[in-house]
């Protein structure tokens, strides 16, 4: 069964810094940019990094570790040495706060 | 069209994927000694010794993964000589393989102790899975293991057999940690994680005489002797550069190229950690670090299809010991003023010249200020003090 689950209230959103929310296994980074909110897995393809430790910037994530980045609207990884996307999450805002399925 | 790379390591596929990109027509042919397919090199010393058969940043494709990328990959073949006037390479087996151009990527190789005795099975050193392999099959609680050079390697085998239970210690000739790559005030942390886990240091301390007995080995030094069951030799990298030499290519501690990888020969290149590479001061340096291996394979690539992608990347590597990340940009240099600006445990060591540049920096568990920190470094600019030091402005404002 998907669920939605509250991250923060919209207004405690700042441009390029991530809000991570942890259910069970699974670490979601949520990300507000120019047109929206978007939520990702938090932890890099390529070895094991947080990517909310890293540096966002344009849309994209880059692993603090070794640099891979990643699209954050799509989950792209954009070069190596990530070569697997990162899951992707619906989000939305309900009565201001933003929410994802997972 | 015909590539030929040698050495099928991180450089040499990293070559042949890229210029499968760029060409789609052209034969590639990947010759390496290894009996393994190729694989980055960083988790050797770090998560196989802890017991990860494939950890993931090892990289490594299996050779189906060559096969669709129209990819010829020779495992176990070794290159010994190079025509460059008949454009041929010949193989150890005496086969003659011909080439339009070719690719040197043969890495280097890890310097050996020449004193008595360093030919004992018990003296091992650390480059190959085969190398991590046989290490990690020795480390076992209550090993002693002395380790040769506290450098990065040497350090971070370190870090892994203590943390199995084995008794280390670590000798080194000079009066610090990686001295060469880290200024004092970060080589005192890192001694501090390794003393806080038992590693016993011992600087100003020279390797003269390793004496074979049965049960151990008697380990002569400058500062004593010591017993151990095993030693680790880790002072460093040799290039393999002498099939180029022996060819007549420009050769000086690793093959001489420009920044797009061109070798004094118009059909050779020389990609990864063999080449010694002409930056853009004017001077030719050779890095011993993953980023060569990963990003200067692009200029070569486009080098080898008439493109030009000069590789001019500011130096950038790290090391992972007792689960900190240490990130080292920029080359390291004594001249550098090196301040500390501290965000809680995240930590920025920035290294300023007399005109308040930031020229060089190192990084612990603080990779997101590695981008703004280039930035920092490339726009020259000088900085104030002041506000590169206060924590609560953040870097990349003021890239
Ligand atoms: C244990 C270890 C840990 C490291 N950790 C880090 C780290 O944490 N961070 C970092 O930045 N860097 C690290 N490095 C450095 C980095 O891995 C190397 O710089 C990188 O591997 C260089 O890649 P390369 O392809 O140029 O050479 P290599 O990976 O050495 O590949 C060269 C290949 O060529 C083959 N070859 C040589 N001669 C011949 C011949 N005549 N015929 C056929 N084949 C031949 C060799 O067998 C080898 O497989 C580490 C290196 C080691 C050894
Ligand atoms: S762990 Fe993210 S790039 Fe290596």
């Amino acid at each position: 069964m998907m669920t939605w689950h509250d991250v923060a209230p919209e207004g405690d959103f700042e441009p390029d810094v991530p809000k991570v929310v942890q259910v069970g296994d699974d670490r979601i980074a949520v990300f507000r940019l120019d047109d929206g909110f978007y939520a990702i897995s938090d932890i890099c393809t390529h070895e094991y990094a947080l990517l909310s430790d890293g540096f966002c910037e344009e849309g994209k994530i880059e692993c603090p570790l070794h640099q891979a980045c990643f699209d954050i609207r799509s989950g792209k990884a954009l070069d190596e040495p990530a070569e697997i996307d990162l899951h992707t999450y619906p989000t939305r805002v309900e009565g201001g706060v933003v929410q994802f399925q997972l | 069209m015909r590539t030929v790379i040698i050495g099928a390591g991180q450089a040499g596929r990293r070559t042949a994927e890229l210029l499968r990109g760029l060409d789609a027509e052209r034969e590639i042919l990947l010759l390496g000694e290894e009996a393994e397919p190729p694989y980055d090199r960083p988790p050797l010393s770090k998560e196989i010794l802890l017991g990860e058969e494939h950890p993931r940043g090892l990289m490594q494709r299996d050779i189906h993964a060559y096969e669709t990328q129209r990819i010829a990959l020779l495992l176990g073949e070794r290159v010994e000589g190079i025509d460059v006037g008949t454009a041929r390479v010949a193989k150890a087996d005496g086969e003659r393989i011909a080439f339009d151009s070719l690719v040197i990527a043969t890495g280097a190789r890890a310097r050996g102790l020449p004193i008595a005795g360093a030919n004992d099975p018990r003296v091992l050193t650390l480059r190959s899975m085969a190398d991590a392999r046989a290490l990690s099959a020795r480390l076992r609680p209550g090993l002693r293991l002395a380790v040769g050079g506290a450098g990065l390697i040497g350090l971070e085998v370190a870090a892994a057999a203590i943390q199995l239970g084995c008794a280390v210690t670590v000798l080194e000739m000079g009066d610090r940690a990686m001295a060469r790559c880290v200024p004092e005030t970060i080589s005192s942390r890192i001694e501090t994680w390794h003393r806080a886990a038992g590693v016993v240091l011992k600087f100003g301390c020279r390797l003269t005489a390793i004496e074979p007995r049965r049960e151990a080995l008697r380990l002569y030094t400058s500062g004593g002797e010591i017993e151990a069951d095993l030693l680790l030799v880790a002072i460093g990298a040799v290039p393999n550069d002498e099939l180029a030499r022996e060819a007549g290519i420009a050769v000086e501690d690793g093959i001489l190229t420009d920044a797009s990888g061109r070798t004094s020969h118009p059909q050779v290149f020389a990609a990864g950690e063999v080449a010694r590479i002409r930056r853009p001061s004017g001077r030719h340096v050779r890095f011993e670090t993953w980023q060569v291996a990963q990003h200067q394979p692009v200029a070569v690539a486009h080098a080898l299809c008439g493109t030009e992608r000069p590789y001019a990347e500011l130096p950038w590597h790290w090391t992972d010991q007792f689960g900190h990340n240490v990130q080292i940009l920029g080359a390291h240099s004594s001249g550098l003023d090196w301040l500390l600006r501290a965000e809680g445990e995240r930590l920025s060591c920035l290294g300023l010249d007399a005109d308040g540049r930031v020229q060089g920096a190192v990084l612990i568990d603080n990779g997101r200020e590695a981008t703004p920190l280039r930035r920092i470094i490339a726009a020259g600019k000088p900085l104030g003090r002041q506000r590169l030091l206060d924590p609560s402005v953040p870097l990349r404002q003021l890239c």
